[in-house]
């Protein structure tokens, strides 16, 4: 149910992309606003505390245009989905092949058959190498992301004064 | 640096692919799974039971929450909220429930095996 849902709202995003955009930067100043109060509520002066909040939530327009892009894309264009496309494609690609191997009599028909069975296994050889290196691809991505999040210190338990867990414990 | 640095704490970043989307959409699930929430309420929630320890990176954890809808896992409705403003509130499916205790299951075998190979002589 959920899985149409989504499906729903991905239709809907493409034919009213003004209207996501509007919902999300709503959302997404909501998210300021509520920060930018508990910011006055722990002792910040109002300019302060929306100055603060705006900070605290990064690059306002590059999530409001990855939210957009995330609702665009399509909710069926998940690995599993690709792999059960790429299953069934070799199944019935199997079947056309043994259909078409299956030949009675030497005869303009039969080379036919058996020339389609040719370009079948073909496709079918093209369609798994072709799975295998974008998974391939898709794991080195992975990999890549990871590492560079890593270096560019995303997870971080650094203090405002750069110090790390251990060196705030010996210094304390 | 897109990253933001807390006191004492540890800040669960962006990333496109991988371990540290994998935990971010973790904690969301979990967040959720107490009870629906706005955007901001899962990164309060998400602080508190972790006692502070864990602070979602405001920005990011949007297209974690956009993410996590597209893959029908959370859904979100517009209401007003406790002081009286439109927000989007974000609630839990069913399926997000079952891959929450998939994650869990995963995130557990990742830390018992890592304490293995930690307490290893």
């Amino acid at each position: 149910m959920s899985r149409i849902k989504a499906t729903v709202r991905f239709l809907h995003a493409w034919r009213h992309p003004d209207e996501i955009a509007r919902e999300v930067e709503a959302e997404l100043r909501f998210h300021i606003e509520m920060r930018a109060r508990a910011n006055i509520e722990g002792g910040m002066r109002p300019d302060q505390a929306q100055l603060a909040a705006r900070q605290s939530f990064g690059d306002f327009d590059r999530v409001k245009t990855e939210c957009c892009e995330i609702s665009r894309s399509h909710p069926l264009d998940s690995t599993p989905f690709k792999m059960m496309l790429h299953i069934t494609l070799a199944v019935l690609s199997g079947l056309a092949a043994l259909w078409a191997v299956n030949v009675p009599h030497h005869n303009f028909t039969g080379v036919m058959r058996q020339l389609i069975a040719i370009a079948v296994l073909a496709y079918l050889f093209i369609v798994v190498r072709r799975a295998k290196s974008q998974r391939r691809s898709d794991t080195n991505q992975s990999l890549m992301s990871d590492m560079s999040d890593a270096s560019s210190g995303k997870i971080t338990a650094y203090d405002e004064q750069g110090r790390t867990p251990v060196e705030r414990i010996l210094k304390s | 640096m897109l990253a933001l640095e807390h006191l004492g704490g540890v800040v669960v970043g962006k990333s496109k692919a991988g371990l540290l989307q994998g935990t971010l959409d973790m904690l969301i699930l979990k967040a959720l799974s107490l009870g629906p929430l706005h955007g901001y309420g899962v990164g309060q929630r998400i602080a508190q039971i972790s006692d502070d320890t864990l602070k979602i990176e405001e920005g990011s954890l949007y297209p974690g929450l956009y993410r996590l809808e597209r893959r029908g896992w959370i859904e979100s409705e517009w209401d007003v909220s406790d002081n009286n403003q439109r927000a989007k509130f974000y609630k839990l499916t069913r399926s997000g429930r079952k891959q929450l205790i998939i994650e869990e299951q995963n995130w557990e075998r990742l830390a018992g095996a890592t304490m293995k190979a930690l307490r290893a002589s």
